[in-house]
């Protein structure tokens, strides 16, 4: 599903991440972890397409992500969901608007949108609350709106980037039974931290960097 | 494009023009405040080459005789001037009518008229020439071609023509200078003022475009505010000029007294139209460099 071919992205001088080689199976669950500023959110932008390698090769189902134009991005992006340690939920759309965002551009019927919306919300555990608005909902419960919407479109790679960073630990563990539910369905999962417990707790493999260098695979 | 998403890009829009209405509102008053001045300049120039056009069609040159110009010579002389191809018309005024016509305008100088004797005023030729004969050249040189030793004195204005005509030149391209500073100041203002709407909103577009919004599908809604803001500002504009032409210009007219208040003209539909029209493409481009900026700079 995806495979990273001696990927070095660098800026200016520094290498956010150096000459990293790796294949991730469709349908895994995989952490890539490390301290702050091992490259881990490097790599996750790279498969999203928001950042491009400076050297090297990225496939991700198949697709070589750096030979996508940027105009055309979008196309890489409706078969990834993505999810952020801040949630980067829009405050003035209620859940349902929020969650609904992803469908709505594509321009999927809003019969259609509202059917799917009901769904997944009650996927992760917020069944009947699509009229309320993300700031009067807690933290964990603004990750799952978050997760709701990377995943209402059915993509074949969840990412998620520091998905518990700023929840505590139960809401934690909620969020990260959500992703191993989605990961259960088939959707390849990459979720990037730091939190060596929530590793132990739900045990995958993990890819460990060190200074932009893959040192565990 | 497909229809769900059209309607996604009108909802987008609508919802737009609402949640920013502070924003939308002064894009909408800039754009109709820069069409405003543009349309003044243009009808202050377009009543002023009116004005110009007006005298170039109906030029009068008038011909003075020297006193001692026995009659008989004179009407040769009009008869002369009368078989010009680029004259119109010409009329033979004498001594006593130049008087008479004096004296029924002011009456006050009928004493001193008087003591002058029918002598205080010449005779002379009140010369009509054609359109095409009107313009300064051309009427400079018939002045010449009329040159006699009988004719004393060939008055043809051409002098303050030509200043007219200058000051009108320089009247143009001031007014095109301005015209285009003031557009280019508004097409600024909005793209600022876009620029704000944009960032008002950029959480929301980051989002659209990390779940795979096309960039045409996130721009289109700005365009369309744009067209939206572009096409209100220029109503707003028409409604302007005609408020400024009714009250300001027609009074100022009145009140000075000028005989050009009756003929003062507003500009063509056509003029009008393409106001309207400039609002809306400095709208919509103004939308659109706002909006390629920011996707320009999204990841």
């Amino acid at each position: 599903m995806i495979r990273l071919y001696h990927v070095t992205k660098r800026y200016g001088d520094v290498d956010a991440l150096h000459d990293v080689s790796v294949h991730v199976e469709k349908g895994a669950f995989v952490y890539v972890t490390g301290p702050s500023g091992a490259g881990k959110s490097t790599m996750l932008k790279m498969l999203y397409g928001a950042v491009r390698p400076t050297e090297g090769k990225l496939l991700v189902g198949g697709v070589d992500v750096s030979a996508i134009p940027r105009r055309n991005m979008y196309k890489l992006r409706r078969n990834i969901g993505v999810v952020f340690q801040d949630f980067k939920l829009i405050a003035r759309r209620n859940v349902a608007e929020n969650v609904g965002l992803a469908l709505e551009v594509l321009g999927t019927p809003r019969e259609e949108i509202s059917r799917r919306v009901k769904a997944v919300l009650g996927v992760v555990g917020l069944k009947g609350r699509g009229h309320e608005y993300p700031p009067t909902l807690s933290g964990g419960e603004q990750q799952r709106v978050a997760v709701a919407r990377a995943i209402i479109n059915d993509p074949s790679i969840l990412l998620a980037d520091e998905p518990t960073g700023n929840l505590d630990g139960a809401m934690a563990i909620e969020v990260m039974e959500i992703l191993q539910a989605i990961n259960l369905r088939g959707t390849t999962v990459m979720v990037a931290t730091h939190d060596a417990a929530l590793m132990q707790r739900f045990p995958y493999r993990v890819l460990r960097f060190r200074g932009g260098r893959l040192v565990r695979a | 494009m497909s229809g769900g998403v059209f309607m996604h890009i009108l909802r987008r829009a609508a919802r737009s023009l609402w949640e920013n209405l502070y924003l939308n509102a002064v894009a909408t008053g800039v754009i109709a405040a820069a069409l405003l001045l543009v349309g003044v300049t243009l009808t202050i120039q377009h009543n002023l080459s009116a004005l110009v056009d007006s005298w170039d069609r109906d030029v009068h040159i008038s011909a003075y005789f020297h006193h001692d110009v026995p009659e008989a010579r004179r009407f040769d002389k009009r008869d002369q001037v009368a078989q010009d191809p680029r004259v119109v018309a010409v009329r033979y005024i004498s001594e006593a009518d130049a008087q008479a016509w004096l004296l029924e305008r002011t009456s006050r100088l009928e004493g001193v008229l008087e003591e002058l004797g029918p002598a205080a005023l010449p005779a002379s030729l009140e010369i009509t020439l054609s359109a095409e004969a009107g313009t300064p050249g051309e009427v400079a040189g018939f002045a010449t071609d009329l040159e006699d030793p009988d004719l004393e004195f060939i008055d043809f204005g051409q002098e303050w023509v030509e200043h007219f005509n200058a000051f009108l030149s320089l009247l143009e391209l001031l007014a095109a200078v301005l015209g285009s500073l003031i557009f280019l100041a508004a097409v600024f203002l909005v793209i600022n003022t876009v620029n704000l709407v944009v960032f008002n909103r950029r959480d929301e577009l980051e989002v659209q475009k990390l779940v795979g919004a096309t960039n045409s599908t996130i721009t289109a809604p700005f365009l369309l505010e744009g067209l939206i803001q572009g096409l209100v500002g220029g109503g707003l504009a028409l409604v302007g000029l005609w408020t400024v032409h009714r009250l300001v210009v027609v009074r100022l007219q009145i009140a000075l007294g000028l005989h050009m208040a009756g003929d003062l003209a507003a500009l063509s539909a056509l003029w009008l139209f393409g106001l309207v029209l400039a609002g809306a493409v400095l709208g919509v481009l103004a939308a659109w460099l706002a909006v390629a900026r920011f996707l320009s700079r999204a990841p």
